[in-house]
């Protein structure tokens, strides 16, 4: 396992644990954490004993986008993003680093800005109670493009766009992100969100890897085109795992009553 | 009209009702039932006294989606099925069937899996308080796919794919899909049909050369950008310029009674 230096991965059982770990700075994106997860994304992906990834902060944020003290100090500022930016060529979230398997986020408290990218870019969404979401961008003079363009898709427009124009002057808390269905479920105390995710996690784990991974590329392409070519290119999808190991055992577990033997992804 | 093994075809005044009926089998389409449902679309759309299609199902299930067990007994359809899965040619669904009328889904029950298409590609979804939404397909190694496609551009996604990735480890409420958007109505359970028959009623009274062209407009949104789609749309508009309709809705408001529409057979 590499070791870094703003995040911490465990495995617990056939769960991986991406934690943000920089609280001090809110979990702040630096430069470090960026390539950082860049790295850690793939070795969770790539790592045949994981199955599900849950991606949470430690301390009271959760993400908060780009370091701005690290933008304004050395001398480099924003223009290290230009050619990611103008290429839309990012590998922070899971979804830039094409992770196949089912990401949870977890969210432990504030989720702001640029930490909105990890929002739009999970499969499934949980929040502590005390969780809040905060668009801040334009309130000092920055574009909002990516992380709502997501979120946008997946989520009812309006309450993006209110976030993405009010900016620093409003929060949305996690009962309305609950409402909004931008996130399923809400862990109160707030201390039991861990073993929540890792509850759901669970649950997640006990389902076959490989029909999870091609269920998710059917439903993100789905964001992709057309409803109808989606529908074609997701009969592609179906038809991926005719013949597939999987499609035997999950039935005769099923018919057994004891859990399915999967094939690793 | 024809009569059906595994489905329930009636009307009741404009309103057309194709009920699942194989309530033993949790709803679950066997070879028969793939076959019927085709007819039955095709029979309802052409009927020119329907107006509005409702679908729900007898007994405590809606729809369980694909009777696997009966299905592998008849190599036969399953072959047919897989052809038609293969070139993304099904033909469960109104939309699969191109059914231009406005239709109804009322979830009596259990909606599982391949259920969903019925959830999905129906224009209005009533419920039943005792109705809930699963998605069992990861956990017996089967890929969720065209369901969740239409149902996550119809409703908030993450949902939806944290039930297309639990599997059988979690259902959705009614009342959840109620506060999601992904139904519009939660009824007690003895109160179903007639709520839905009240609201088809309703529907009934508006224009049906109106209606297509509206529901072409919206599902049209579904295939593109949002700009081409407003292009298109303005297409649609255009088309029902000069029908008779367009005389009769106001001509009927300013007179205080309900308008006689053209009927909608035929509407391409």
């Amino acid at each position: 396992m590499s070791t870094y230096e703003t995040l911490i991965l465990e495995r617990r059982g056939a769960v991986g644990w991406l934690i943000n770990n920089r609280p001090e700075a809110l979990n702040a994106m630096n430069s470090a954490m960026r390539d950082e997860l860049a790295v850690a994304w793939r070795e969770l992906d790539d790592d045949p004993t994981v199955r599900v990834i849950v991606h949470t902060g430690n301390g009271r944020a959760f993400q908060t986008g780009a370091d701005v003290s690290e933008l304004a100090s050395d001398g480099i500022g924003m223009e290290r993003y230009r050619q990611s930016v103008e290429q839309f060529d990012f590998h922070f979230t899971a979804w830039h680093q094409r992770v196949s398997k089912p990401v949870i986020a977890a969210v432990n408290g504030i989720c702001a800005g640029g930490g909105l990218h990890f929002i739009a870019d999970a499969d499934i969404v949980i929040a502590a109670s005390d969780a809040q979401f905060v668009e801040p961008h334009v309130s000092v003079g920055q574009v909002v493009a990516i992380e709502a363009i997501g979120l946008l898709r997946k989520m009812p427009a309006e309450a993006v766009m209110r976030m993405a124009l009010v900016g620093r002057h409003e929060r949305m808390s996690a009962q309305r992100a609950y409402e909004l269905g931008m996130i399923s479920e809400i862990v109160d105390p707030p201390e039991a969100l861990r073993a929540a995710a890792q509850e759901l996690a669970d649950k997640i784990a006990r389902n076959s890897p490989a029909a999870m991974a091609a269920t998710k590329r059917a439903l993100s392409n789905a964001l992709e085109m057309g409803l109808t070519d989606a529908c074609k290119a997701g009969s592609q999808e179906l038809v991926s795992m005719w013949g597939h190991p999987d499609q035997l055992e999950g039935p005769a577990a099923f018919a057994e009553k004891r859990e399915p033997n999967w094939l690793p992804l | 009209m024809t009569t059906y093994e595994t489905l329930v075809v009636e009307t009741r005044g404009h309103v057309g009702w194709l009920i699942f009926n194989r309530p033993t089998k949790a709803n679950a389409m066997d070879a028969t039932m793939l076959n019927e449902l085709e007819a039955a679309w095709q029979q309802l759309d052409a009927d020119p006294d329907v107006r509005v299609i409702v679908n729900t199902g007898n007994g405590p299930a809606f729809q369980t989606g694909l009777d696997v067990a009966q299905l592998s007994r008849q190599p036969e359809a399953l072959r047919e099925q897989s052809r038609r899965t293969r070139r993304a040619e099904l033909r469960l669904t109104a939309w699969h069937n191109r059914v231009w009328k406005p239709v109804i889904a009322a979830v009596n029950g259990t909606c599982a899996g391949g259920g969903l298409h019925f959830v999905a590609d129906a224009d209005i979804v009533i419920c039943s308080s005792s109705a809930s939404f699963l998605d069992p397909h990861v956990s017996v190694g089967q890929v969720t796919a065209l369901e969740g496609i239409a149902l996550v551009r119809k409703s908030p996604m993450e949902p939806i794919l944290r039930m297309a990735l639990t599997g059988r480890h979690e259902r959705l409420s009614a009342q959840r899909a109620y506060q999601l958007g992904i139904c519009s109505e939660v009824v007690q359970p003895e109160r179903l049909r007639a709520a839905a028959q009240e609201l088809a009623d309703k529907i009934a009274r508006n224009s049906p050369a109106a209606m297509a062209a509206t529901k072409r407009a919206m599902w049209g949104a579904f295939e593109q950008g949002l700009s081409a789609a407003c292009l298109r749309g303005g297409q649609e508009l255009l088309s029902l310029w000069g029908h008779p309709d367009q005389v009769e809705g106001p001509a009927a408001f300013a007179d205080k009674r309900e308008a006689k529409w053209m009927d909608g057979a035929g509407i391409p």
